[in-house]
């Protein structure tokens, strides 16, 4: 199809013209002086909100860029085939399309807005920027997303402008309370919202671990994609936040709690059959499988008893290095050869002795100083297995060729058939991983919920205090140590088995400063939290394969922010949250409160009083 | 000393605790006996807490011994609690992000049997052991006037509530002597009454009490027994009469030369009963602000 050139223009023209207009109106109205916090006039709420709705739509059928990267076309017809086929929106384009379509059906429904739009705002504002700033590094310079001769894109531009209108309507007027949904709904109900919304969790991480493809190699746009997808996930939950949903799911959840476990169980066990089904996101999901049980254990000392663990890896490290003697080569070498279930008890029980022994300590010392002890403690670890000690780890040679796990034999590195369906090879161990991961939460909870992890917790928060209740502090501390490591040696042999090869660079500091992020980003003390942690931080270092160098301040920064504006986690412990989160007691929303809340916690502590 | 015969349920003999250069306490002898609520008095770093400290193991006395109905306490706290003395602290140390109902279970610690293993499989006994503890720690937090509270966290309960909750976690132990470090500062006028009255009510339950506490009138409208502490030295003790109108009392709290004070006690002694207390009262507004320790 050809258009005539100036319809080109007047296509172009139109949209920017409106993008700049309502920049203007953003800062010559948008503002009332005299108040602490800029808040736009009340009654400029709907006009913006309408109006960056609109501009989102116009977003989403613009071109994006004016050219062909360099690697080839930008994801989903960001450039100028707009002209050839407008309506086949795709990808960040369609997310744009549908979050601003929903944005203008919000404005009206009968619904509190405000929050929905703040939400939606910011998820168009993240998939602006992201993009944006991907075709400008890529495509040499800001030209690729305005103009280019007689080519003009602006997508982002007018998508930018759309989100920003779209938070400053939701920030017009005061903070609504999120609608509080009853549970008392039938059971039929309940389960079907339970099976919809964990089936969707299970797509969208599929889509999620999807998206761009593995990164670096497949794909020179995954990290992008990937993060764009983010942006829009993040849009949608929190809209889905704002009207009350994501809070009725979690507390239906809590009622119905095995159901829950039922079906999030046959839900994880459902992603080989996802477009997420590769030997690739298998081998990941695996890795992220043995980090999030070892961060569970960890979870236990450091989230529940509060002792700071800096060297936790090395017992993930004993764990495998265990279990790949006694199921690989020095056991081969003396004519034997133990099945996998003993080499993880055996496992377990070496590591969860080293656990007591690091633990022993906790007696004398406290706070930092232990944090020193443990550290010194996976030092010592990881410079032992560097130099053979003891011909146990192989040195820098490793130990190569520990046997997969073999069960009726149904080796589990072989690719799988079910009932004619392919599945992936690594599969098994996925299932494996899984089950362990469940068999930990159980540990955790049951362990939690209990006279012991109770006095974890007061151990926590007031060790004297502890003391003077009758607890056998030292002992509790050992305890938590034992434990935890326990739960590290069984994924560390899980792990020996899975990869064949174990050697002690994949135990070093940085590993026990991951281990102990997934935890704290999570949020102390919370399970799904410690999953999700070591979930993002094993996919995000994939999927930002492409910005090699940079990848690891885009990590810091990321860990940053969230500890700035989310303190107790993704997803708190109900205690932590209590304590960290910018609510007050009864839920209230700080800022309705209207406190300066410069420190964490600390109005919110006033407002208790 | 009070009519009772029997052995003492909690003997201080000769308790010295020395820091450094500083004797904070100096062959401190006490006895309480079973139904009694001894009450502790004297200026700001007399030594109290430290007394306290002393009897619970949290510090081990220079020298001089504890003695439980007869048996010599070891110096370790949980140990204590176990063998039966229970506390609380001066500044509230609760459990801040603990549920109310959770920091009186932590209390029962000691009392439940469950280990790790069966903390692990949660089997039949384990939910037993558990059910039956919350329900007595229900029934406490009923006890001391929290019911209906239980879901709340520590952090978020008023003041006073406070330190009606580290009383639950400390009966939790279920303790023969109950140890209170200033129970009712902070407290307004209505609920340091309602206090008296829950002292009184564990007293039924056969826990003898000593109480630390600056409010003299609460001290003498509540005890059997007052022990007063200056400077690490028992002064006088006896029942609140006797101690009420001793000189060096007066003295020891008001700072003044003798004869002055006797003047004064001899004004005092004309006054009507019920208006007594006031001379030493005008004391609680001279406390400084309350240090770190317990
Ligand atoms: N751990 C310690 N190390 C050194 N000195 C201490 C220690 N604990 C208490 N002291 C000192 O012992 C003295 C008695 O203090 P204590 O806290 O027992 O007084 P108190 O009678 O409880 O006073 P208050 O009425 O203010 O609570 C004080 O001089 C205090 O500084
Ligand atoms: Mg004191």
């Amino acid at each position: 199809m050809n258009i005539p050139i100036g319809w080109k223009y007047l296509a172009i023209f139109i949209p920017s013209v409106l993008g700049l207009i309502g920049l203007l109106v953003l800062i010559r109205f948008a503002w009332k002086k005299g108040t602490e916090y800029v808040t736009p006039r009340p009654t400029l709420s709907r006009p913006l909100s309408i109006g960056g709705a609109a501009l989102g739509i116009v977003a989403a059928l613009m071109p994006w860029a004016t050219f062909v990267l360099n690697e080839g076309a930008y994801p989903d017809k960001s450039t100028l085939q707009f002209f050839d086929s407008p309506w086949a929106v795709s990808g960040f384009r369609l997310h744009t399309l549908l979050l601003s379509l929903v944005a203008l059906a919000v404005v009206f429904a009968p619904i509190r807005k405000h929050r929905i739009h703040k939400a939606l705002g910011w998820s168009l504002i993240g998939i602006a920027l992201i993009n944006a700033a991907f075709i400008a590094g890529n495509g040499g310079g800001f030209g690729a997303i305005t103009s280019d001769g007689s080519s003009f894109a602006f997508g982002a531009v007018i998508g930018l402008v759309a989100g920003i209108a779209l938070v400053f309507s939701g920030k017009a007027g005061p903070v609504e309370p999120i609608p509080h949904l009853s549970t008392d709904v039938s059971r039929v109900v309940a389960y079907a919202v339970l099976v919809v919304s964990f089936t969707a969790l299970l797509l969208g991480v599929a889509m999620m671990l999807n998206a761009g493809g593995q990164g670096g190699v497949g794909n020179p746009y995954a990290g992008p994609i990937f993060l764009s997808l983010l942006a829009f996930f993040a849009g949608v939950l929190g809209a889905l936040h704002a009207v009350g949903v994501t809070g009725w799911i979690s507390r239906l959840s809590d009622k119905h709690k095995w159901f829950s476990i039922v079906v999030l169980l046959a839900v994880a066990l459902g992603l080989p059959f996802t477009e997420a089904g590769t030997d690739y996101w298998m081998t990941t999901a695996t890795n992220i499988g043995v980090y999030a049980a070892t961060a569970i254990g960890l979870n236990i000392v450091v989230g529940l008893a509060g002792l700071l663990d800096l060297g936790y890896v090395a017992f993930l490290g004993i764990g495998a290095f265990v279990a790949a003697n006694f199921s690989g080569a020095a056991a081969a070498k003396m004519g034997f050869e133990l099945p996998f279930l003993v080499a993880v008890i055996i496992a377990a029980i070496v590591a969860g002795v080293f656990g007591a022994v690091v633990g022993s300590p906790t007696l004398r010392v406290r706070g930092d100083y232990l944090a020193i002890v443990t550290l010194a403690f996976g030092e010592i670890f990881k410079k032992s297995a560097q130099n053979d000690i003891g011909g146990l780890t192989g040195g820098a040679n490793a130990i190569p060729g520990v046997p997969p796990i073999n069960w009726f034999g149904l080796s589990f590195d072989k690719p799988l058939e079910i009932a004619g369906v392919k599945l992936p090879s690594g599969v098994m161990y996925y299932v494996l991983i899984i089950v362990l991961v469940a068999l930990v939460m159980v540990v955790f909870a049951n362990l939690k919920n209990s006279r012991i992890g109770r006095s974890w917790i007061a151990i926590r928060e007031d060790e004297d205090a502890a003391r003077a209740m009758g607890i056998k502090t030292g002992k509790a501390k050992i305890l938590a140590f034992l434990i935890g490591a326990t739960l590290a040696g069984v994924a560390g042999a899980v792990f020996a088995h899975k990869t064949s090869t174990v050697a002690y660079d994949s135990f070093q500091f940085i590993e026990s400063v991951t281990l102990l992020a997934a935890v704290i980003l999570g949020g102390m003390g919370s399970i799904p939290g410690a999953v999700l942690g070591a979930a993002l931080l094993l996919v995000l270092p994939e999927k930002l394969r492409e910005f090699a160098d940079y990848r690891l301040i885009l990590f810091g920064f990321a860990l940053i922010l969230i500890m700035r504006f989310r303190p107790q986690g993704l997803v708190p412990d109900k205690h932590r949250r209590a304590e960290l989160a910018n609510e007050g007691a009864e839920g209230v929303p700080i800022e309705e409160l209207n406190l300066p809340d410069d420190t964490p916690g600390g109005a919110k502590a006033q407002v208790a009083r | 000393m009070t009519a009772t015969s029997n052995a003492p349920v909690l003997a201080a003999s000769n308790v010295t605790m020395v820091f450094g250069g500083l004797t904070a306490l100096k062959d401190v002898n006490i006895e309480l006996h079973e139904g009694q609520i001894l009450g502790l008095i004297g200026p700001n770093g007399a030594g109290k807490t430290t007394f306290f400290n002393c009897l619970t193991g949290l510090y081990t006395p220079t020298r001089g011994s504890v003695r439980l109905k007869g048996r010599t306490l070891p110096s370790d706290p949980a140990q204590v609690t176990v063998a039966g003395v229970a506390r609380t602290f001066q500044n509230i140390r609760l459990f801040p992000s603990m549920t109310a109902l959770e920091n009186v279970l932590v209390g029962r610690h000691s009392r439940m049997k469950q280990g790790p293993i069966a903390s692990l499989f949660h089997g039949p006994s384990f939910k037993k052991g558990e059910a039956d503890a919350r329900t007595r720690c229900l029934e406490l937090l009923d006890f001391v006037g929290l019911s209906g509270l239980d879901d709340e966290l520590a952090r978020n309960l008023p003041y006073g509530d406070q330190r009606r909750l580290e009383i639950a976690r400390a009966l939790a132990t279920d303790p023969a002597v109950l140890l209170l470090d200033e129970p009712t500062a902070g407290m307004n006028p209505q609920e340091t009454e309602a206090a008296r009255q829950l002292i009184l009510s564990i007293r039924e339950l056969g826990i003898a009490v000593v109480v630390i506490e600056h409010d003299t009138k609460f001290i003498f409208s509540l005890c059997d027994h007052v022990s007063v502490l200056v400077q690490g030295e028992l002064l006088v003790e006896g029942s609140p009469e006797v101690v009420r109108g001793d000189p060096r009392v007066i003295e020891a709290y008001l700072g003044k030369p003798p004869e002055e004070v006797q003047a004064e006690v001899d004004a005092y002694a004309a006054e009507s009963s019920a208006e007594r207390t006031s001379i030493i009262e005008p004391i609680r507004d001279r406390r400084p602000n309350e240090g770190g320790q317990q």
